[in-house]
């Protein structure tokens, strides 16, 4: 019988049919002004405050993110694009600084979710011509003006490959970034998947979040997941579909919710509580962890995530 | 991993699907003075729009809503019997409606950015709609999602769909890149001047392929890869990836493909790098295809672009005649050894790919035959 965590593996027409498992390989939380989170978390759950306090510490304002990536290569980012950098710089585990790519990895995919990304480029674009004409904006700013921007600068700073999605679908974003990162997996469209959430927080994205979410702050954030199978050598907790088993906690709507503890990732907010989950269980809070995103607007998502078979507790 | 495609439905600057392809076999065009922003302060003087004599506002989810409507009763789908998700890619969303508040409009709430509300209201019953952003290749990304959706078991039928409304953001990076505004977009052209926007959505019902119904085309694969290279310069080498992953994926060879719908941007990157990929990947491997393009037409729809290229390539599997490059008068030097069609030609295709590449280099390439 398949376990529930597992599902049918890829039915290509020149290979065979096997479960394919994904796994948490690593992870990081990007949350600049955070500190606070980590205690509410640690007392709600009742687990070592030192744990979540070290890997929600030093996560830098977007203004500063030269000293996780080097200074060069940031202009004209924007801060949710720096944000997602520093996200998956850390979750890759790099000292300091710019590290080019050695060349272009084929079999890893960048998902990443967000949608306020880049509206403060396009109402600035938008004001310019108004005010000075098409002359007057850069066209530096042109990846910009695109929405995928966040996904494709990951994919381009690090030398990823394989497929490049940008999911933008509000409060569900995150979680559908995450399953869409599941399928490519399964359907065997890449070995690894970076899945990264990030939000600005910006004066337009704050409005455009306020007059839809008035009830949660909107706060600037990246979060990142590395995502593999089982299949390759590495542990991490196991990710699966919400299947009505009783999870041990609860994080996202329903449980503890950073958006109305701390503020609102928006967007992101699938892949940070996904990683606060994962910290969690790595401080060893008993699994499975159910972890959720949306609200009644855009829909919910919900996904199961519990420690690496084996890790012995 | 093979899908069947049961329903297609458009909406162009040319018309809706029957309307759009007998357009593109008459060699039309739809393009027409820019009606969305100053041409003047943009640089940007035509546009192949749609005018359905409403107001601008969220008219990408209007138009999405209406295809999306269209296609679940072309295609005899009830998403309340079945498990139906629906996939909307996009390359611009509705940041237009971003502009228009950043410029004087009302603010309105984030959520109206994507289109979950939209095809919600306008096919009861789905699962869930979920917007992919992946510029002017997204509605090929959401094609291979759903046929990895299918193939996993994952849903019983995937409603997918594309959409782009003009923004006067990208509007200005158009104009500013060129010295004078282009006159019209003219595909593999050794004279063309740049891209102009065309407003477009699109909508198509994917089912597993051992759904018994009628359907319209196989769609056989969908290849994806990034070419990590350039923020906006295409890559030769991304793009035959993302070829390749496609034939190796569908379990073909090159010389199986005999018809290519084209990206065919008109631009000075994109025409010369999707030749030179082409030859790379089909003709070096023993293909001779004809090769069309449409936004000589339809303008490029960038989000839906894909799906309006799909629709095309199964027109012209069971028509047997493929419409040629609208705009292409001599073709570029860097297409020497590419047949492109000048007008309706007859032609039995049996594998026919179809070319979608957005910025940051993100590549999708589908291959489509008969059901």
């Amino acid at each position: 019988m398949t376990s529930p965590l597992t599902a049918p593996g890829p039915t290509r027409s020149t290979g065979t049919t096997a479960p394919v498992t994904v796994r948490v390989a690593g992870w990081s939380l990007h949350l600049p002004e955070a500190d606070g989170l980590a205690a509410d978390l640690a007392a709600w759950s009742d687990t070592s405050a030192s744990r979540l306090t070290a890997t929600l510490a030093d996560a830098v304002p977007a203004d500063r993110a030269h000293q996780v990536l080097g200074r060069k290569g940031l202009l004209y980012k924007e801060p949710a694009t720096r944000l997602a950098l520093c996200a998956v710089h850390r979750a890759l585990g790099l000292p300091p600084g710019r590290h080019l790519p050695d060349g272009v990895d084929p079999r890893t995919a960048v998902v990443v979710a967000g949608n306020l990304g880049n509206v403060a480029t396009v109402a600035d674009l938008a004001r310019t011509v108004h005010a000075e004409g098409g002359r007057a904006v850069s066209p530096l700013a042109a990846p910009n003006a695109s929405s995928n921007v966040v996904a494709s600068t990951v994919a381009l700073w690090f030398g990823l490959g394989a497929a490049n999605l940008m999911v933008c679908s509000g409060a569900t974003a995150g979680l559908d970034a995450v399953r869409a990162a599941m399928l490519l997996l399964r359907a065997g469209r890449a070995d690894r998947v970076l899945v990264v959430g990030a939000e600005p927080a910006d004066e337009v994205a704050t409005e455009l979040h306020q007059a839809g979410r008035p009830a949660f702050p909107l706060r600037a954030g990246a979060a990142c997941l590395v995502l593999t199978t089982t299949a390759v050598p590495g542990t991490g907790p196991v990710l699966g579909p919400s299947d009505g088993r009783a999870a041990y906690r609860r994080i996202g709507p329903g449980g503890f919710d950073p958006a109305a503890r701390w503020g609102d990732c928006y967007g992101a907010a699938g892949v940070v509580n996904l990683a606060l989950a994962a910290t969690l269980l790595d401080a060893g809070l008993p699994g499975p962890v159910a972890v959720a995103c949306g609200d009644d607007t855009d829909g919910r998502r919900e996904l199961l995530l519990d420690a690496a078979p084996g890790a012995g507790r | 991993m093979p899908a069947r495609l049961t329903a297609s439905e458009l909406r162009t600057c040319l018309g809706d699907g029957d309307r759009t392809f007998a357009g593109l076999l008459a060699g039309a065009s739809g393009i027409g003075p820019l009606r969305h922003g100053d041409p003047t302060a943009l640089n940007v003087a035509h546009g192949y729009h749609i005018d359905d004599g409403a107001d601008r506002a969220f008219a990408a989810s209007r138009w999405v809503a209406d295809c999306a409507a269209r296609a679940v009763a072309a295609g005899g789908l009830d998403p309340r019997r079945r498990r139906v998700i629906a996939l909307v890619g996009t390359g611009l969303r509705e940041l237009a409606a971003v502009e228009a508040y950043a410029t004087g409009g009302d603010a309105f709430g984030a959520h109206r950015l994507h289109f979950g509300d939209a095809v919600h209201a306008a096919v009861p019953g789905l699962r869930e709609v979920v917007t992919v952003s992946n510029a002017c290749s997204a509605g090929g990304h959401v094609l291979a999602l759903a046929e990895d959706l299918l193939m996993l078991a994952d849903a019983d039928a995937v409603l997918v769909c594309g959409v782009d409304a003009t923004t006067e953001s990208m509007l200005a990076m158009i104009g500013r890149v060129v010295d004078h505004p282009t006159e019209a977009v003219r595909p593999f052209d050794a004279d063309r001047q740049g891209v102009l926007l065309g407003d477009g959505a699109a909508a198509a019902v994917l089912v597993p392929d051992d759904d018994t119904r009628p359907a319209l085309a196989r769609v056989v694969a969908t290849g994806l890869s990034c070419d990590a290279h350039h923020e906006t310069a295409p890559s030769v080498a991304g793009i035959t990836r993302a070829m390749r992953d496609a034939l190796a994926r569908a379990g073909r060879e090159p010389a199986e493909v005999d018809l290519v719908v084209a990206h065919g941007t008109g631009t000075a990157l994109n025409d010369p790098a999707e030749c030179e990929a082409l030859r790379q990947v089909l003709v070096a491997g023993g293909a001779d295809p004809l090769v069309t393009a449409v936004k000589g037409a339809t303008g490029h729809t960038s989000g839906a672009a894909a799906l309006v290229n799909l629709d095309v390539a199964r027109r012209c599997l069971s028509q047997r005649r493929v419409p040629p490059v609208v705009g292409l008068r001599q073709p570029l030097p860097e297409g020497t050894g590419l047949r492109f069609p000048t007008v309706a030609t007859g032609h039995t295709a049996r594998l026919v790919q179809s070319d979608a590449f957005g910025f940051g280099g993100v590549n999708a390439v589908t291959l489509v035959e008969a059901p």
